[in-house]
């Protein structure tokens, strides 16, 4: 895969987004997979342009309708590596009700999620993952919602394999979603994005002070669910839970499998007046 | 020779039941019929009511006629339908209903198979002799309590009160919801996302039951903006795709439907309205939500709309919507209603079985998804195929799909999306006219009242009335070739719709610099009757 570095990217210089589309060029290229067989999701916001970047096939939809577009590839084509990127707005606002649907469904895709607790692309409001109190464009005497926690959300609702990694740890990162793509089953990956312009508080360095990599994934829900809570002080990255016990829910073999001229005539017969 | 047979009552006292199985027996004994339904959004109680016209001929409308038979099974059935009973009809009470409900329970064990016993009176009032009824029924009605019925009919004098002679030759029994279906499946759809809304839901039955014996998926949404996006993930993907609601799920599907005008991916949307605003009524139809159609969604972009009005309209506009969804790369809606999805029709047209299919074409890496092509259309290909990447993208787009705010592109753009109207100039659905071909008097019609003014205009001819009907299949976009071999310059105009505002009507003017004479309308939740429309022709009255 080639890196389409000549392409102007619209992200702020800094932005968290450059490494997580290295990581994530660099994990296909490294899983070996032909950019034609793999289909990347967006919705609308500056994460969900990832996909302009990377050389493979996109469908660049509507805000907070990657998911479903992506559940919509995969049911029709179970052979395609499928993809669905995009920033916290997207995939727990605008997004929340098929983030939570599309976990139940368990069909093999992965979500990745760039989150940095604001509203960028729209200069600086709160996102679901904002922290309560937190001062932005619309909240000036501060967030009065608390913060949305994803991987506890994702664990709750059954997702078998949830992780988080980080924009400052990109080989990690890289690791983290090679994992994910291989997982046979939903993956989703929320990824702490520094945003150089309009998050103050959750900089590079706030991250780097606060991050620690667990190296083993729980198998207990239970446990893994404390342990996603984890925010603050200490900031779990890696896998967080994996449960390989589920087995995903398979796309359906029907693409140039066409009806029948046979099954059509049997479906009119069971139509006539006798 | 007909007969009219009505019966109603609280949801869960078993019409439904009822009215599928005889149905299922006027089919088997090779009866003409028409069959509807009246029912409220609720699970038990309130008041429903199924109606059937029997006929010796094809009947695809309600006459609007008195009722040779009532069936009251409650006091509320009495109060509402006693006095809709034909002069010399035959009137089943609460009382008799009851009478008959204890004497199976007694008889039978069984205070259910009340229902075998009405359908005994009935078969015989219209002429049926027991042992064709009872060969008909079938092991599903046990003879004796059929016989039971025809008893009964016998000793009220009811026994071949109303004959109707059976006549149905080769025929099919379809919904127009099952037509739907059935067409989409002919138009190569093998995938369906939807979220269940009356009066759409049925469409989904449909579809998930045929997947059981055919390479189609069906896909129960999150919501309907889940719905609509899964089938353009899938249609990008390589399968021909839809989706189904009314009008109020439809509105959530309206950034999606611009999706696929901006992305030109091929999607079919089918509408089946109910009375709005809003929740309105759930379970009653109306036409009002022509407008909405052709102008949901952000932006301009081409779009089509069919509005169809038999079972082979239906199906023949179904399969075509996938054909010209395909061909011009734009989405396609077809527009139904509650009257049409919960109507049965015996019908003697030939109905198609001729199979289209997305054809599929691999390109190699040069590929761009929105090169210029000959004609104008860009080559369509999927993921996966060659060595092509597609690239599709919801922001204007340059001719590979990356984003660009390159301003005179976008103007290309614009121009290559809208010049589609003359791809599906010439693929046009043209009105059906029916009646006397000089008349001065034309009487317009889209979506499911065609049948119902075609038999007004039966008969009216036949009262030796002048007149004619001309029915609109395609109801978006209308092109002026679509109307020019009906010469309705100069007549008299009267387009017939459910809604209030007559927006067929509106859209001929503002398209086609048409004028209507008059607008009869009807918006109270309920279909048009065949003696209503003829009232109305008549009188002048709008509605």
């Amino acid at each position: 895969m080639t890196a389409t570095a000549t392409k102007e990217m619209a992200w702020c210089p800094g932005c968290g987004n450059f490494a997580i589309r290295t990581a994530l060029e660099t994990a296909l290229t490294e899983l070996a997979l032909a950019p034609e067989r793999v289909v990347l999701t967006s919705g609308i916001g500056q994460g969900a342009k990832m996909p302009q970047y990377l050389n493979v096939n996109y469908f660049n939809g509507l805000h907070g309708r990657s998911v479903p577009l992506a559940v919509g590839i995969k049911l029709a084509r179970p052979e395609l590596e499928v993809i669905a990127v995009s920033g916290d707005g997207c995939m727990y606002g605008e997004g929340g009700n098929h983030f939570i649907h599309t976990l139940r469904k368990n069909l093999n895709i992965t979500i990745l999620v760039t989150n940095n607790q604001v509203y960028a692309l729209t200069k600086g409001q709160s996102s679901p993952t904002t922290e309560l109190g937190t001062k932005n464009a619309l909240d000036p005497q501060g967030n009065p919602n608390r913060g949305l926690r994803p991987l506890s959300l994702a664990i709750a609702i059954g997702a078998p394999f949830v992780a988080r990694g980080f924009a400052g740890e990109p080989d990690h990162l890289k690791d983290i979603i090679k994992e994910a793509i291989r997982f046979q089953g939903t993956a989703v990956v929320d990824i702490l994005q520094p945003c150089v312009s309009f998050n103050r508080i959750n900089t590079y360095s706030w991250y780097a002070e606060r991050v620690f990599r667990l190296e083993v994934p729980l198998a207990d829900r239970f446990e893994a669910m404390k342990v996603a809570e984890l925010w603050g002080e200490k900031i779990p990255i890696g896998v967080i839970y994996r449960d390989d016990g589920v087995p995903p829910r398979e796309g359906v073999a029907i693409f140039r499998n066409s009806v029948t001229a046979e099954a059509v005539a049997a479906l009119l017969e069971s139509h006539r007046a006798q | 020779m007909e007969c009219g047979v009505k019966f109603g009552g609280a949801a869960g006292q078993g019409l439904l039941t009822l009215e599928i199985a005889l149905m299922d027996v006027l089919s088997r004994l090779r009866y003409h019929f028409f069959a509807t339904k009246n029912y409220m959004s609720r699970i038990r109680g309130g008041h429903n009511f199924h109606m059937i016209r029997i006929a010796d001929h094809p009947v695809h409308a309600l006459s609007g006629d008195l009722w040779e038979i009532v069936v009251a099974v409650d006091e509320e059935a009495e109060k509402r339908h006693r006095q809709s009973l034909a002069e010399g009809g035959l009137y089943l009470s609460a009382a008799d209903m009851a009478e008959m409900t204890r004497l199976s329970g007694d008889a039978f064990g069984d205070r259910q198979s009340v229902n075998t016993i009405v359908m005994g009176v009935i078969l015989s009032a219209i002429g049926c002799s027991p042992q064709r009824a009872t060969e008909a029924a079938g092991a599903a009605h046990r003879a004796e309590v059929l016989e039971r019925g025809f008893e009964i009919a016998a000793q009220r004098s009811f026994t071949g009160r109303f004959p109707v002679t059976p006549h149905a030759g080769a025929c099919h029994r379809f919904d127009g919801n099952q037509a739907l279906a059935f067409g989409a499946i002919l138009g190569g759809c093998q995938f369906m996302a939807s979220y269940p809304m009356t009066p759409a839901t049925s469409i989904m039955n449909y579809f998930s039951r045929a997947a059981l014996q055919m390479p189609l998926h069906f896909e129960q949404a999150e919501d309907e903006i889940g719905a609509v996006n899964m089938a353009l993930g899938a249609s990008y993907a390589g399968l021909r795709s839809m989706v189904a609601s009314s009008g109020g799920g439809f509105s959530l599907m309206a950034e999606g439907l611009s999706l696929a005008g901006m992305t030109e991916t091929p999607i079919v949307i089918i509408v089946a309205q109910r009375p709005g605003p809003s929740t309105g009524l759930p379970t009653r139809t109306e036409q009002g939500d022509l407008n909405f159609l052709i102008h949901a969604g952000q932006g301009e972009f081409p779009r089509v709309v069919y509005a169809p009005g038999s079972i082979q309209e239906a199906m023949l506009l179904a399969r075509k919507a996938f054909e010209v969804a395909d061909a011009c790369q734009v989405p396609v809606l077809i527009l139904t209603d509650q009257y049409f999805a919960d109507s049965v029709q015996v019908t003697e047209e030939v109905l198609p079985t001729a199979l289209s299919r997305r054809l599929y074409e691999s390109r190699d890496s040069a590929y761009r998804r929105y090169a210029p092509a000959p004609g104008g259309i860009s080559s369509l290909t999927y993921p996966g195929l060659g060595k092509a990447l597609v690239k599709v993208d919801s922001d204007e787009h340059d001719e590979e799909g990356l984003i660009t705010e390159d301003l005179e592109l976008r103007t290309r753009m614009v121009a290559k999306r809208m010049n589609k109207f003359e791809h599906i100039k010439p693929l046009s659905e043209m009105p059906v006219f029916s009646g006397d071909p000089d008349a001065q008097t034309v009487l317009l019609s889209w979506g499911s009242n065609r049948l119902i003014v075609a038999e007004a205009v039966q008969r009216l001819l036949a009262q030796g009335k002048k007149i004619g009907g001309l029915h609109f299949g395609q109801v978006y976009p209308l092109f002026a070739p679509m109307v020019a071999p009906f010469s309705l310059q100069g007549k008299r105009i009267f387009c017939i719709e459910n809604n209030a505002t007559g927006q067929f009507a509106g859209l001929l003017k503002r398209e086609l610099g048409i004028d209507t004479d008059r607008r009869i309308l009807k918006f109270n939740g309920e279909c048009f009757t065949v003696a209503e429309i003829c009232e109305m022709v008549l009188t002048n009255r709008e509605g």
